[in-house]
């Protein structure tokens, strides 16, 4: 007796798998500028809180877990960048922040806003153009959405610029108006969201 | 040059440092600042000689040898690097670690020769480190200057000099597949230094003894990590080949390569009272020195090389 093989139901399956992948991969290229339209009250003030605390007195922080639970800080003196790393709420970071002479409700306040956003790390990054140096604040995002097991993880970047940048027509960030080659920054090329704003998306997220 | 006395006379303030301060926990309230031995820099002879040097020098406006290094950033560098040795960077994204870890001790013990073997390489295109010849390939005559989104090596052609010279004249199985510079080549293996390549530098260039445990693909054995590191300290300058995957998080990956990819130089470790196998560590690494705490577990997972360096002259 013969045996007949469903082929047209497993080819269906096949191709539904297939595009299930497709979508989920693909996916985070859609989102990021949706994502910053529907966030980016929340989003800008972070950079801004982050960029105001760290006049005063330099550091970073990182999330060094999915669930958000443990937090990181780099306090960065002239000589000696010391590195802590707690449980988000432990009263030892607060006496930590205190006795590097940090003001506690900045950097408490952005560890709770960063958490609830999904940013995995904040920093200021020099970078030089035309012999000057500039700065910028980068923000890591890890959005739950991008954590698909069909996926490699991937962090939206963005950059906050204190100056409008030009882009070419393709939305991606140049060196300038006058020697206008693409800018990359942690070897990612940026893509634009507003005039001082950019993202990328990368599989590291500093 | 006595080198092994201001490695002891640093020693001993070190010493005097911590026993000053008492090291204990940030959070349980106690002194945790490790104060740093005085800056000497700007008292130093050997400093002052090699600042002395660049100014009696007469050098030209540009350079037929490196048509894209410019004078002024070059000597601004130069400058910088013998007032500032710790703030040598080797440029974000790049495989210059090897080379930079290297460049603390001649930056912090011998500047003047430093400075010399860079004036007479921009001078002539070539020249000599001790009795080793460096005469650059001419893709690095062309390339020194003009490495860009690096960080601020972007705006130190000296240091893009010197850490692509050094690439270009020290080879290893790395260069296997990668023999000449190409653009993009300093991010690639072509840059890359493996342990034995580092080991051998040290010991050619700088002259000093290499006590050497690691390899590239194995962690090395220690039965005491701790007193082994802390005797290193006190009698050398000591360097960790490293897996920067887990020092230097980049990502939340579960799983990570198991091989080392990074240089950094030891300063300092020392235990955290009644806080079991965690430790305090400060090293020197990407143009600064940082403070961390680690169980000594986790430095045993990431260590798979410690080169133990002390000046000829010191046994």
């Amino acid at each position: 007796m013969r045996t007949i093989i469903p082929y047209r139901p497993l080819i269906a399956a096949l191709l539904t798998g297939a595009v299930l992948l497709a979508g989920a991969a693909s996916c985070t290229k859609l989102n990021i500028t949706k994502y910053y339209r529907r966030h980016h009250p929340a989003l800008d003030s972070i950079e801004d809180t982050y960029r105001k605390a760290y006049n005063n007195k330099p550091f970073s922080i990182e999330f060094t877990d999915r669930p958000f639970g443990r937090v990181s800080l780099e306090l960065i003196t002239d000589t000696l960048t010391y590195i802590y790393e707690y449980y988000v709420g432990e009263a030892r970071l607060s006496d930590t922040l205190r006795k590097y002479g940090y003001d506690t409700v900045p950097v408490n306040w952005l560890i709770g806003r960063m958490r609830a956003m999904n940013c995995t790390w904040i920093d200021k990054l020099d970078y030089y153009g035309e012999e000057q140096r500039h700065s910028l604040i980068y923000l890591s995002l890890w959005p739950r959405a991008l954590n698909s097991p069909f996926v490699n993880k991937k962090y939206y970047i963005l950059t906050y610029f204190q100056q409008p940048q030009v882009f070419d027509s393709q939305g991606r960030l140049l060196t300038g108006r006058r020697r206008r080659h693409i800018r990359k920054i942690n070897a990612s090329v940026f893509l634009r969201l507003n005039d001082k704003v950019a993202y990328t998306i990368s599989d590291r997220f500093r | 040059m006595n080198l092994g006395t201001p490695l002891k006379l640093t020693g001993v303030i070190f010493l005097l440092a911590v026993a000053s301060t008492g090291h204990t926990h940030a959070a349980t309230g106690t002194d945790t600042l490790w104060r740093l031995p005085a800056d000497t820099a700007q008292h130093n002879p050997a400093r002052q000689q090699a600042l002395e040097l660049i100014s009696a020098t007469k050098l030209p406006d540009s350079s037929v040898w490196w048509p894209n290094i410019k004078f002024n950033l070059f000597i601004e560098n130069l400058k910088a690097n013998i007032a500032y040795p710790l703030k040598v960077y080797q440029g974000s994204n790049t495989n210059f670690c090897g080379y930079a870890a290297l460049t603390y001790l001649p930056l912090q013990d011998d500047p003047v020769t430093y400075t010399r073997f860079m004036l007479d390489m921009y001078l002539n295109g070539e020249a000599t480190w001790k009795n080793i010849r460096f005469a650059p390939s001419p893709a690095i005559h062309q390339v020194a200057g003009t490495l860009r989104f690096k960080g601020i090596l972007d705006i130190r052609p000296a240091d893009q000099l010197w850490f692509l010279m050094l690439a270009d004249h020290f080879r290893s199985y790395l260069n296997f597949f990668n023999r000449r510079f190409h653009p993009g080549s300093e991010n690639t293996f072509w840059a890359a230094c493996n342990y034995g390549k580092f080991n051998r530098m040290v010991r050619q260039m700088l002259g000093w003894q290499v006590e050497a445990h690691g390899s590239d693909l194995f962690r090395p054995h220690f039965k005491n990590l701790y007193d082994y590191l802390n005797k290193c300290l006190l009698t050398g300058t000591t360097y960790l080949y490293v897996n920067n995957t887990y020092l230097h998080k980049k990502n939340h990956n579960k799983f990570r390569g198991s091989f080392p990819t990074h240089f950094i130089v030891l300063e300092r470790i020392s235990r955290l009272p009644g806080d079991g196998d965690r430790v305090d560590i400060v090293y020197w690494d990407y143009g600064g020195r940082t403070l961390r705490q680690v169980d000594l577990q986790f430095l045993k997972r990431i260590i798979f090389g410690v080169s133990h360096c002390t000046p000829p002259d010191h046994s």
